[in-house]
């Protein structure tokens, strides 16, 4: 086919000269809205383009955005004078200034938002549940066509304006356009000229809805960008936390081994301490009253009392016996067993798989036992996969419990063993001790909670800690030895 | 009268629990460490147990262990310089769990304590 007939004009001069009028907008407000990295500001360069002179030009402009929790449409922000005084106040000093919009809206970067009381006082009136089917607004930001509020019907869409509407925003015709981008319904932009009574005509509107396009896409951006900031923060928290657990394990190392060669010192000490005081006790008791060396023997039994209080006090008895609930971030506790674990789990081909809850508070726990019976967990689950599998440890909040899931893909137990798991020295393997899951049964116990299991062959193991979030409330009635594992 | 095996690798000490429950009017056997306790619980069958931890040989963790296993029933009592182990699983197997002093009331009261649960002739023949 041959293009043989002479190009009309796509536009009259006078069509020609408002495209690129209203393109020159959109460029300087998309250009404006790139500099800006805080939603409530770019809502406000959004609020200046519609009602700039030089922008759009309406005289009041308001946002109603979909709140996060997607539950309602609700008033964000608005801008326009409240009376015509302040309208022709307002326009003259902007005339004054002689402003481009470029100068105006590079001006808003750095200055803050100035916020005009009744026509903000008007938006935030606006809240409408997302449930209510029915409601015309809805059904425009729904439909994705701007419309036009005139003699109480919206049109094109013929939708009837909700009469609440025109008393509230004190005007009868107002212009209505979507906020969107992709599948996501935004928000609404409204318009109106509610000082100079000016009507909205129909490529005013058609530039509103172009316009809502780019606003839309520069609201969702912006949040993106906020989340990315947030997402990036928390990586770095995430990675200071690693790094500071790093160097706990470290210290945790170096004091137990401070606490071995102690334990081993007092253990030196503290026998032939109970053999001198032990016989010198008994040589008093066989010594008559009247006898001069009773005074020196009583020294003697005083003295090594006294020696022994000492070493209690070094070492620290009396605190060792129960166990030390502190407040513990039990997600950051699971990834620092997995560190510990690296080795193990990259030895035997294993996949570390996490999903904490990341509402989980922090909970009354001993951390050490904890850990302990965590690291239990975790080493039976590799164990149990000795040609590699998937390890995922789980973190979940039930009211006043939480619960620790470790599951392994790997041989199962056999049912015969079930009734055996928690014994302490039963075991299947060839080199353990059989005190594991033993361990593991009794942390549950003293933080007052339970522990269960499911197991099939072949496809893997779950064990779950069910725990209380404060143990200490709960288990102040429970006798300190309820959780003895052995009958007699 | 209840026969006590008391277990433990210092031979002072030893001593001095023989002397210090005789008087209490229990009979006393002895074991240097765990491998002996073991040997002796079931040959001479004691009403309970006085074990030590901290051994050479065979410890007390493992002598328990190993008297667990043989199904033994017997009340055992740790009696260690060391607390910590009250923190281990095992020490919950015990009966009771003595931190070692010159100071013998403690020790005397638990076992006292621990025949009263659980009466003598009950335990005859309850090793498997």
């Amino acid at each position: 086919m041959e293009i043989s007939s002479p190009q009309k004009p796509l536009f009259a001069a006078e069509s020609l000269e408002r495209r690129v009028a209203e393109l020159t907008v959109l460029y300087e407000v998309s250009r404006a809205l790139q500099k800006l990295s805080d939603e409530e500001k770019t809502l406000y360069t959004i609020l200046v383009g519609v009602t700039h002179g030089r922008g759009l030009g309406f005289n009041r402009a308001f946002i109603l955005l979909v709140d996060p929790k997607k539950e309602s449409l609700q008033g964000r922000l608005a801008i326009g004078p409240s009376s015509a005084e302040e309208a022709s106040g307002i326009w003259h000093d902007l005339r004054e200034k002689h402003q481009t919009l470029r100068e105006l809206l590079d001006s808003l970067v750095e200055s803050d938002i100035k916020k005009d009381l009744r026509v903000n006082g008007i938006v935030s009136q606006f809240r409408i549940p997302l449930s209510d089917e029915g409601n015309s607004l809805l059904k425009i930001m729904r439909s994705r066509e701007a419309c036009l509020a005139v003699n109480g019907t919206f049109e094109p869409h013929g939708f009837a304006v909700d009469p609440v509407l025109p008393d509230l925003l004190g005007v009868r015709s107002f212009a209505a356009a979507p906020l969107f981008l992709a599948d996501e319904d935004l928000g609404l932009l409204l318009a109106d000229n509610a000082i100079t009574q000016a009507p909205i005509d129909l490529p005013n509107l058609r530039l509103l809805q172009i316009y809502a396009h780019e606003a839309g896409s520069a609201i969702k951006n912006i949040r993106l960008y906020r989340a990315l900031m947030e997402k990036i923060a928390l990586c770095e928290r995430a990675t200071q936390t690693l790094r500071e657990n790093q160097y706990y394990l470290l210290q945790a190392e170096r004091f137990s081994t401070i606490g071995k060669m102690a334990a081993l010192l007092a253990h030196e000490i503290r026998t032939p301490l109970v053999s001198i005081g032990g016989f010198a006790r008994r040589m008093l008791r066989a010594t008559p009253p009247d006898d001069p060396r009773k005074e020196e023997m009583d020294i003697i039994v005083s003295e090594v009392s006294r020696l022994e209080r000492l070493v209690d006090q070094v070492l620290g008895y009396s605190k060792l016996a129960k166990p030390e609930y502190k407040p513990t971030d039990v997600n950051s506790l699971v990834r620092s067993v997995l560190l510990i674990m690296q080795d193990e789990i990259e030895k035997h081909s294993v996949r570390a798989v996490l999903d904490l809850d990341p509402s989980l508070p922090p909970v009354e726990a001993d951390e050490s036992q904890l850990r302990q019976a965590l690291l239990n967990l975790a080493t039976n689950s590799i164990e149990a996969m000795p040609s590699g599998g998937v390890l995922s440890i789980t973190t979940s909040l039930d009211r006043e419990y939480f619960e620790i899931g470790v599951y392994d893909t790997g041989v199962g137990i056999t049912q015969e063993h079930f009734g055996n798991l928690f014994t302490p020295f039963f075991t299947t393997k060839g080199t353990g001790t059989g005190l594991g899951l033993a361990v593991v049964s009794h942390v549950a116990d003293n933080h007052n909670g339970s522990l269960r299991f499911d197991s099939r062959p072949n496809q893997g193991t779950s064990f779950h800690m069910r725990l209380a979030l404060h143990p200490d409330v709960a288990s102040a009635t429970r006798t300190p030895h309820a959780s003895r594992p052995f009958e007699r | 009268m209840s026969t006590i095996l008391v277990v433990d690798d210092d031979k002072s000490l030893r001593r001095l629990y023989q002397a210090e429950l005789e008087a209490e009017g229990y009979r006393v056997i002895l074991a240097e460490n765990g491998q002996q306790a073991v040997k002796l619980a079931a040959s001479e069958s004691p009403d309970l147990i006085v074990m030590d931890l901290r051994m050479p040989e065979m410890d007390g963790l493992e002598a328990m262990a190993r008297l667990l296993q043989d199904r033994c029933s017997l009340p055992i009592i740790l009696n260690s310089a060391y607390s910590y182990f009250q923190e281990n699983f095992l020490s919950w197997a015990a009966e009771d769990y003595v931190i070692k002093s010159a100071d013998l009331h403690p020790l005397k009261e638990k076992i006292r304590a621990a025949l009263r649960a659980q009466p003598p002739n009950q335990l005859l023949s309850r090793n498997s």
